[in-house]
């Protein structure tokens, strides 16, 4: 049994934007939005390493990391503490993120020049579900039914 | 219950959790059983029809009953342009038929060119967020601005996607691809479920297609040489019909004394002699892999070395010519019982040749021009009954492997010079 639980999987399509904090190695903390978190296994999950930026320098330098997931569906939010493990630039998981990634670069032309560069792997520390501090945002009018 | 009888917040959530639990096991049953039916309804009807259009449907109504996707398309390998080609869809207005989309391009696009399944439920939002990137890096100068994002098939406001390659044995047939506007629309599950039907899917598109390719082809197989309907049908990197120009050996023949015995028989006469003739003739060029440009009554012109390239076209043209003669004299023996004076002459040349098709919109022949068919029509023209008139050229290539007499040099019309030519007795016995 994993630490993430199944309910949290919406949270990592990408709908709405995530949050991860960093820190350098001297302690410098960094926060920044990105697309998405992506979920690997019930233990893991993957960032994609497009450009060379603050997050990834952090993390190579001071592995740890959390990142702030929401559900598009329900507005839950969980906190993940994280532990950089390694990079992949091959397998399944980057085959997976560099295969979504190039098909949308392709539909708005910026195929081969926003690519994947690795599928950074992070082992899941802890989960944290938000219960008391829901978003404030307006609740969705997406009722269930037919897709 | 009342609320204080269900204890702390602790123990309520529990319970909350364990609700969830249970709906999401029976959900996941009942998704368990809906596979089965699934193939157990498309798997019947689908292999019990090679036409591809009822197929498509099959899969798409399918897709939509059982599955309960709303959107649905499968897009087919179109063989000859190296795309995919919209071929049906399902809850789109209009239907897309016939939207191509190149590999590489999009979610679909992406599957083909992988063959693997890609599932994203942030379309909208992905295409907004590179949008914003590009912006950044038009602006920056680091990127030249260009065209705006490319219009693929499909959802105007599309979320989800989920699209499958439909593969048999690894080859890909098409992509098979649900959509949705509502964002992270289709799950793991929807992923096994689609896949089932995929599988199925794909064994039968390809049955039905490449049933329809037997048909077309033989369709034209009886007007085109069976080498050009295959180039058409299965549409090489080059258009076969388009003008070309390549070395070819052209053999004419034609049957002296026909318009005599034309003029002087009924035409039932005539025509039963130009099917036997035909026939014999018909099954030698086959047999030596030659393209029949024409038949003009007694006339035939043959060419080979295209449309398909071929080792020793001058060999494969004097051998056959040489069979044909043979053929011809045993019908002649019978044609002479019925009082017909008929006999082949045949004329070879090589040279370069214009090929292609020939003609106006509405009628076009596969065809070559130049000097050799010229020169091989002139020297078919020249043979006595029973010649063989080779032009040098071809003597050249050929003169190991027959028995040859020098004739000539000939005057030939529409040719300045004289030309020599040889006639051909006897290929050689094997030494």
């Amino acid at each position: 049994m994993g630490i993430l639980p199944d309910e949290i999987q919406p949270a990592m399509q990408g709908v709405i934007p995530s949050h991860v904090v960093t820190c350098s190695g001297d302690g410098t903390p960094n926060a920044s939005a990105i697309s998405q978190v992506y979920y690997v296994d019930p233990d893991h999950v993957a960032l994609s390493h497009q450009f060379f930026n603050k997050t990834i320098r952090n993390v190579r330098e001071n592995p740890r990391a959390l990142v702030w997931v929401i559900s598009p569906a329900t507005f839950d939010s969980w906190d993940l503490e994280l532990e950089y493990d390694h990079s992949e630039t091959s397998g399944p998981v980057f085959e997976a993120l560099d295969m979504q990634i190039e098909a949308i670069a392709s539909i708005v032309g910026l195929k081969g020049i926003f690519k994947l560069r690795s599928a950074d792997i992070y082992r899941v520390i802890s989960v944290t579900k938000n219960v008391d501090e829901r978003i404030p945002l307006p609740e969705i009018d997406d009722p269930p039914g037919p897709r | 219950m009342a609320a204080e009888d269900a204890g702390s917040p602790g123990l309520r959530e529990q319970i909350a959790q364990n609700q969830q639990t249970i709906d999401r096991l029976n959900r996941d049953l009942a998704k368990k059983s809906d596979q089965v039916r699934i193939i157990q309804q498309i798997s019947s009807e689908i292999t019990s029809t090679l036409d591809l259009d009822r197929v498509l449907e099959i899969v798409l109504r399918a897709t939509e009953r059982v599955l309960g996707f709303q959107h649905s398309m499968i897009l087919l390998e179109d063989l000859a342009e190296n795309t995919l080609r919209l071929f049906a869809s399902r809850g789109y207005d209009p239907s897309g038929v016939g939207a191509e989309v190149a590999f590489g391009e999009g979610v679909i696009g992406v599957v083909a060119e992988r063959k693997r399944m890609m599932r994203v439920g942030n379309v909208g939002a992905s295409i907004a967020y590179l949008t914003s990137i590009r912006a950044r890096l038009e602006a920056s100068g680091e990127m030249a601005p260009g065209p705006p994002a490319a219009k693929l098939p499909g959802l105007p406001n599309v979320q989800s996607q989920l699209a499958l390659p439909l593969l048999v044995k690894d080859r890909l047939v098409g992509v098979l691809a649900v959509e949705s506007p509502k964002p992270n629309a289709f799950d793991e599950l929807d992923e096994i479920l689609l896949g089932i039907v995929g599988n199925q899917a794909a064994t039968a598109i390809d049955n039905a297609r490449t049933y329809q390719l037997v048909e077309k082809l033989s369709r034209l197989k009886r007007f085109f040489s069976p080498q050009l309907a295959e180039l058409i049908v299965t549409g090489g990197a080059d258009d076969p019909l388009k003008t070309h120009r390549r070395e070819v050996t052209v053999v004419f023949l034609d049957l002296r004394g026909f318009t005599a015995f034309a003029e002087t028989s009924e035409p039932e006469e005539v025509m039963g002699v130009l099917r036997e003739y035909h026939a014999e003739m018909g099954t030698l060029i086959l047999e030596h892999e030659g393209t029949l440009e024409r038949f003009t009554g007694d006339g035939m012109m043959v060419f080979f070395n295209d449309p398909v390239p071929l080792p020793n076209p001058a060999e494969r043209a004097v051998r056959m010519a040489v069979v044909m003669r043979d053929r011809v004299t045993a019908l002649i023996r019978r044609w002479r019982k019925r009082g017909y004076e008929l006999d082949l002459g045949v004329g070879v040349a090589q040279g370069y040749a214009t090929i292609g098709a020939i003609g106006f919109e509405g009628r076009w022949d596969y065809g070559a021009i130049g000097t050799v068919t010229n020169l091989a029509a002139r020297l078919c023209g020249e043979a006595k009954p029973g010649q063989i008139l080779i032009s040098l050229r071809v003597a050249g290539e050929v003169e190991d492997l027959i028995e040859a007499e020098e004739v000539g040099p000939l005057t030939l019309k529409g040719l300045a010079k004289p030309v020599p030519a040889f006639h051909v007795v006897r290929l050689k016995g094997p030494e």
